[in-house]
């Protein structure tokens, strides 16, 4: 009996293999199979995305390193303008960098020593004066280190720019730690750089649908980072969306130099375009409109029409968002809520198409 | 009718069927809970989350925390014991009442499979299972060679209803005319060895598979009961839970279903398999004194009166129970108003996003919960397209802020669903103050009307 079941299911399953072998059958897919896809989308990603535009990063950090240093040996108001530029500079590639938090930048916690925001200036002038900077290295610094850090001990330590210069001049522990500050972001970026050469094989060979694979792992970090890096970071935090109506102008990126909150938040909505669309290559917009049932077919351009939303919305927002907070606040409010409308589509739209195992939950289903 | 009925219970069967689907049910039970426990699971659902679902009537259902592992292994010796058919009578109750227990502590892990198992050791409890082949047997040296045939009758009965329901539930426009949602799944499931970059990816497999899954459900219960056709029916248990086990992720509910299937087999074919299972026992039994067991024919019932009319009265609501939907003029796939306990598998692809503004009503202020961190990702994920799922955290929300000192709130819910791979909807009415609604059978107003329309069962 076992024998003819077992023989019974070995007919059935060729059976079924031999027609699945048939060339004529219509395929609601392109040419390329779905391995192929998702192998050139992550080739692209690494390749086309994370690994040059951490060394971008890398690049920028240098050149600041370089700016510091001349600085720190030569406190003046010209080494103080280059210094803030090569911030800038960094700032804006790093935007290209925060949803990338995956493999070895998730590994080391990368990116809570990277961009934390509120920094935090007790913590900061505590170690300014002790001078013992092993603290960085613990969870509670975090906000002690890296771009926000940097803003403050560029921008903050006083009104004036002659004042913030002769702080520098005269004590020797504010350049020490602003030079601290840079050597860990660069050895620290340096670090997931150098093991990106090794992961680049297993993140672009891992092309199965699990959790655990690359693609599932990296849709989740990106949408994970538009809804909490871009969205509630940059935006809704500062606005108040998650408090009980209070405004929170100290809570907007790079608070000190104040000019430049709009510009970081540009360049992320730009990084977050660029990265969805692909940059002429295969995509989350190429795969979503392979995918797509007839009634979601304009799912990726709508997804884009709420992207130009969002920058516009964004534009029209003062360079500054402290004084966008203090002069009208509920602007940024409606700013937030383009976003969020972004947020949605990612999140329902967008994952159902994709049909990847979201973030890692594990369970029986039935 | 009543003199038919009368003759139809006084017929007997084998008592080994009995047998061997005790030794099936525990040894199935026990795995499950070994797998379930090495999973971690206990921990992530159970002990991790600081807040859970109940369901509607079973709210005073109090999560044990770390001592839901006692619960676990309370569960795992009773699987033993049924396993060997000793003090089965007590063992399947414990069972039925721990695993119950477990299965109602968190509504966001509610699976059919895990009612069934409900049910089935339900039933089980009025069944004499350890009547033949059981340490009971030997304790009390006596064994039956026959039972009340309405006994595996009702084991019958229950899968009959699982699967005749589940092929009806298959009958509605989605499944069968746009085969979705397999259409949208089967694409993604091309990491599957042999099949999947080929056979899963074509759209006419996917109209098959969902016709050959309603005919499926519809048909084996009864050619699994006529005996000429129990071969071809049993093959195609085997082919389509195996498949299915491939194909989802749904853990151990193939291997429920096709060991249950052997009840339908006739009682040469259990005592068979008690023989293959008596071979290496006996080797060990050798060695220990022979026991002299009675052998008696029939078992017999002390109150069978109660027993049966117990059974009726379960398979009459069972029977009743998944038409419910039908007092609900909401769209059923949408709003889930009757939908669980009906047997409804695989039916919907849903993904759901929602969120919680708060309102404080003296001021006029209004924010957004930051409720990430007070779910875990399953809850998350299951209560963003569950109608009373958001009603019940929205009550959540309103005594976690009450208790931080906001007395006059109200609670919004703005909540968007996908269903079936159609472009996102808003879910739930987000002017209503979720505050101001109690759960309860009644239908939910608050949900918005689907705008499409999906026909039949």
């Amino acid at each position: 009996m076992i024998k003819k079941i077992l023989a019974l299911s070995f007919i059935f399953i060729c059976f079924f293999i031999s027609c699945s072998g048939d060339g004529d059958s219509e395929s609601s897919q392109s040419s390329a199979t779905v391995w192929e896809q998702k192998s050139q989308m992550l080739e692209n990603w690494a390749d086309n995305f994370i690994l040059p535009n951490y060394e971008s990063l890398l690049d920028n950090l240098f050149s600041l390193e370089e700016s510091i240093s001349v600085f720190n040996n030569n406190p003046n108001q010209q080494h103080l303008d280059n210094v803030r530029y090569g911030w800038l500079e960094a700032y804006k590639s790093w935007q290209y960098v925060e949803m990338f938090n995956i493999g070895p930048a998730e590994q080391t916690f990368y990116h809570l020593k990277m961009n934390v925001f509120p920094t935090s200036v007790v913590n900061i002038e505590q170690l300014v004066a002790s001078g013992d900077y092993s603290p960085l290295d613990n969870s509670p610094y975090n906000s002690a280190q890296g771009f926000p850090a940097l803003d403050y001990l560029l921008y903050g330590l006083s009104e004036n720019d002659s004042e913030i210069i002769s702080t520098y001049t005269i004590n020797v522990n504010y350049r020490n730690y602003l030079a601290e500050i840079i050597q860990r972001m660069i050895s620290n970026t340096s670090y997931v750089l150098d093991q990106w050469s090794n992961y680049r094989t297993n993140f672009i060979s891992s092309t199965e649908n699990t959790a655990t694979s690359s693609a599932n792992k990296m849709t989740n970090d990106f949408i994970y980072y538009y809804e909490k890096g871009f969205r509630a970071n940059k935006f809704g935090i500062p606005v108040g969306v998650f408090s009980a109506g209070n405004v929170f102008p100290e809570k907007v990126e790079a608070y000190y130099s104040q000019n430049v909150s709009r510009t970081l938040a540009l360049e992320a909505m730009n990084a977050i375009d660029l990265f969805f669309n692909g940059n002429g290559s295969y995509s989350l917009k190429q795969f979503i409109d392979n995918f797509a049932t007839d009634e979601m077919s304009n799912l990726s351009s709508e997804i884009n029409d709420q992207f130009d939303l969002a920058r516009t919305s964004i534009e029209g927002l003062d360079q500054n968002f402290v004084n966008q907070l203090n002069t009208d606040f509920l602007q940024m409010g409606i700013t937030y809520d383009v976003i969020q409308a972004g947020t949605v589509l990612l999140k329902t739209d967008m994952l159902s198409v994709l049909q990847i195992a979201t973030d890692y939950v594990d369970a029986d289903g039935d | 009718m009543i003199s038919n009925i009368n003759i139809y219970l006084k017929k007997s069967t084998e008592s080994s069927k009995l047998a061997v689907f005790r030794i099936c049910f525990g040894l199935l039970m026990l795995y499950s809970m070994v797998r379930f426990w090495s999973k971690n699971w206990i921990h992530t659902i159970y002990v991790e989350p600081k807040f859970h679902f109940k369901y509607y009537g079973f709210e005073w259902i109090q999560s044990l925390g770390s001592f839901t592992y006692a619960l676990f292994i309370i569960c795992i010796i009773c699987s033993i014991l049924i396993t060997l058919g000793l003090w089965y009578r007590l063992s399947i109750i414990v069972f039925f009442l721990s695993f119950t227990y477990i299965e109602l502590i968190e509504k966001t892990t509610y699976l059919n499979h895990y009612y069934f198992v409900s049910l089935l050791s339900f039933v089980l409890i009025f069944l004499p299972a350890s009547s033949c082949f059981s340490i009971d047997s030997i304790l009390k040296k006596k064994q039956y060679s026959q039972v009340p045939k309405w006994t595996t009758d009702s084991i019958k009965l229950l899968m009959i209803i699982v699967y005749f329901y589940a092929g009806l539930a298959k009958i509605n426009s989605d499944w069968l005319l746009e085969a979705l949602p397999l259409k949208i799944w089967m694409p993604s499931k091309y990491d599957i060895p042999l099949i999947g970059e080929t056979f899963l990816q074509y759209e006419w497999v996917h109209y098959l598979m969902s016709w050959g899954g309603m005919l499926y459900d519809l048909t084996i219960p009864f050619l699994l009961l006529n005996k000429r056709t129990r071969m071809i029916g049993f093959f195609l248990v085997l082919f389509f839970h195996l498949f299915t086990a491939i194909l989802f992720p749904i853990g151990m509910f193939p291997y429920i279903m096709i060991l249950s299937a052997l009840v339908f087999f006739d009682g040469q074919t259990h005592d068979k398999i008690i023989k293959l299972l008596k071979r290496p026992i006996s080797v060990f039994m050798k060695k220990s004194k022979a026991v002299i067991i009675e052998k008696l024919s029939t078992f017999e019932y002390k109150r069978p009166k109660l027993i049966l009319i117990t059974l009726a009265i379960f398979f009459l609501v069972q029977i009743v129970v998944p038409f419910r939907y039908v007092l609900y003029p909401s769209e059923l796939f949408w709003s889930e108003e009757g939908y669980r306990f009906s047997w409804r598998v695989m039916l919907v692809e849903k993904i759901g996003y929602t969120t919680f503004k708060i309102k404080n009503k003296d001021t006029g202020v209004i924010f957004e919960a930051p409720c990430t961190n007070m779910l875990t990702k399953v809850q998350t994920k299951q209560m963003s397209f569950q109608a009373d799922m958001i009603l019940e955290f929205a009550h959540y929300l309103g005594d976690y802020y009450k208790k931080q000192g906001l007395h006059n709130i109200a609670v919004f819910a703005n909540s968007y669903v996908t269903l079936n791979g159609r472009p996102k909807e808003q879910f739930i009415d987000p002017s209503i103050d979720l505050l101001s609604i109690e759960e309860s059978f009644k239908h939910k107003v608050w949900i918005i009307p689907y705008k499409y329309d999906i026909k039949g069962f």
